[in-house]
């Protein structure tokens, strides 16, 4: 146990991006990664099964990309600033994941915050 | 010899450049964070710095999670601004200087710091979401920027006393340096927030308040903090506070808080300070 992170253990919806969770995940995160080329969103949209396919996701991590399950996929390893990059192709803004990831709708998440037009 | 004149720090929220980007800048909405730098920007047209040194952070852009490094200095005449999904931003790309990087780069692993450095790579929005709201960019940036990549996200991170240190080898860098330079340094990231899991959208003004006056009047008390105190604290993606903290080694001794902006509209805690030496 790294001793700086010593106990986060009881701390609720918080998934600690370690070496362990990076290296369980690495195909699913490169694949997230990939979103910053162009080439690679163009090859995603054209054929998103042979796009996750080529990189090696397993059955699960595919379902999650399929049905952009942002908690499950974080849940499975991700690492949100590689998750964020796919986001983008899926043309969601970073609240709206945020909203998702809380198990809110958009309009709920906002109430609760403070400037809710500051998007 | 260079000389360290000031240091600023900002959060580096990407949504800050979406607006920027959008012409945001009078937007009710936005307008209290983009007034919020006019301080800064004219202290840095005023006191024309030649340089910006850059403690920020890299998210898994210029660098993926197979070589991650914990410390890493960009080298190069230019550093092109990246596309992170969303395609490219109209910004010209930074400027660099390479004597400089490369003279901070012998002097800091000299000083057994033993970094990582980087050539022809982007740069994403820990640099690029608060420069243009910092320097003007047409025609051109008027200086050249110094970027020092520090690892806050895939664990283990450095620790915030590891940071703290990195500033003090910084400023010894900048002082055997034989040019006479003005620099500015920058200390990115935080302040209070979550992007991840059931806890997204954490905030903590209490503590953001605490932070920011620790940090000019005992910056060691944050030292001594452990990550997990930041997480708990801040927020987990707040852990890059430990960034600042680089910045405040460099400026080693009593400082003075010049300007402080503080505006927490949706989910982080934008911040932008300034500060002299005393």
């Amino acid at each position: 146990m790294n001793p700086q992170l010593a106990g986060l253990e009881g701390l609720e919806g918080t998934y600690v991006f370690d070496l362990h969770t990076s290296h369980r995940a690495m195909k699913l995160n490169r694949f997230l990664w990939k979103m910053i080329g162009a080439d690679a969103r163009a090859q995603f949209s054209a054929d998103p099964e042979k796009s996750m396919t080529d990189a090696g996701l397993s059955d699960t991590e595919k379902d999650l990309v399929r049905r952009q399950d942002w908690i499950g996929l974080i849940r499975a390893g991700a690492s949100f600033f590689v998750l964020e990059k796919f986001a983008r192709v899926a043309q969601r803004t970073n609240l709206e994941v945020y909203a998702m990831m809380r198990g809110e709708t958009f309009d709920e998440f906002m109430a609760t915050r403070r400037v809710p037009e500051c998007r | 010899m260079a000389k360290i004149i000031g240091g600023i720090g900002t959060s580096h929220v990407p949504t800050i450049g979406v607006a920027y980007d959008k012409g945001k800048q009078n937007d009710p909405a936005w307008e209290p964070l983009f007034k919020g730098y006019k301080p800064v920007a004219d202290w840095l047209a005023e006191k024309k710095p030649d340089a910006l040194v850059f403690f920020y952070n890299d998210h898994a852009t210029t660098f993926f999670f197979d070589l991650y490094p914990t410390f890493a200095l960009g080298i190069g005449e230019q550093f092109e601004i990246a596309d992170e999904g969303a395609g490219k931003r109209p910004l010209p790309p930074m400027r660099g200087n390479v004597d400089l990087s490369i003279h901070i780069a012998e002097s800091l692993v000299n000083d057994e710091f033993d970094l990582t450095t980087f050539q022809d790579r982007p740069i994403d929005h820990g640099c690029a979401s608060p420069l243009p709201l910092l320097w003007p960019h047409a025609p051109d940036w008027p200086g050249v920027i110094v970027p020092i990549a520090i690892n806050v996200l895939q664990f283990p991170i450095p620790t915030a006393k590891r940071c703290y240190k990195l500033g003090q080898a910084l400023r010894r860098a900048i002082e055997s340096y034989p040019e006479d330079l003005k620099v500015v340094v920058v200390g990115t990231g935080g302040l209070s927030h979550q992007v991840h899991g059931e806890r997204a959208g954490f905030n903590n003004e209490d503590w953001d308040m605490e932070f920011l006056d620790l940090f000019v009047k005992n910056p060691e008390e944050l030292t001594k903090l452990r990550h997990a105190d930041y997480i708990r604290r801040g927020g987990a993606e707040s852990v890059e506070q430990i960034m600042w903290l680089a910045m405040r080694g460099a400026l080693e001794g009593e400082i003075v808080e010049l300007h402080r902006n503080y505006y927490l509209a949706t989910t982080t805690a934008m911040t932008v300070t300034l500060y002299e030496p005393a």
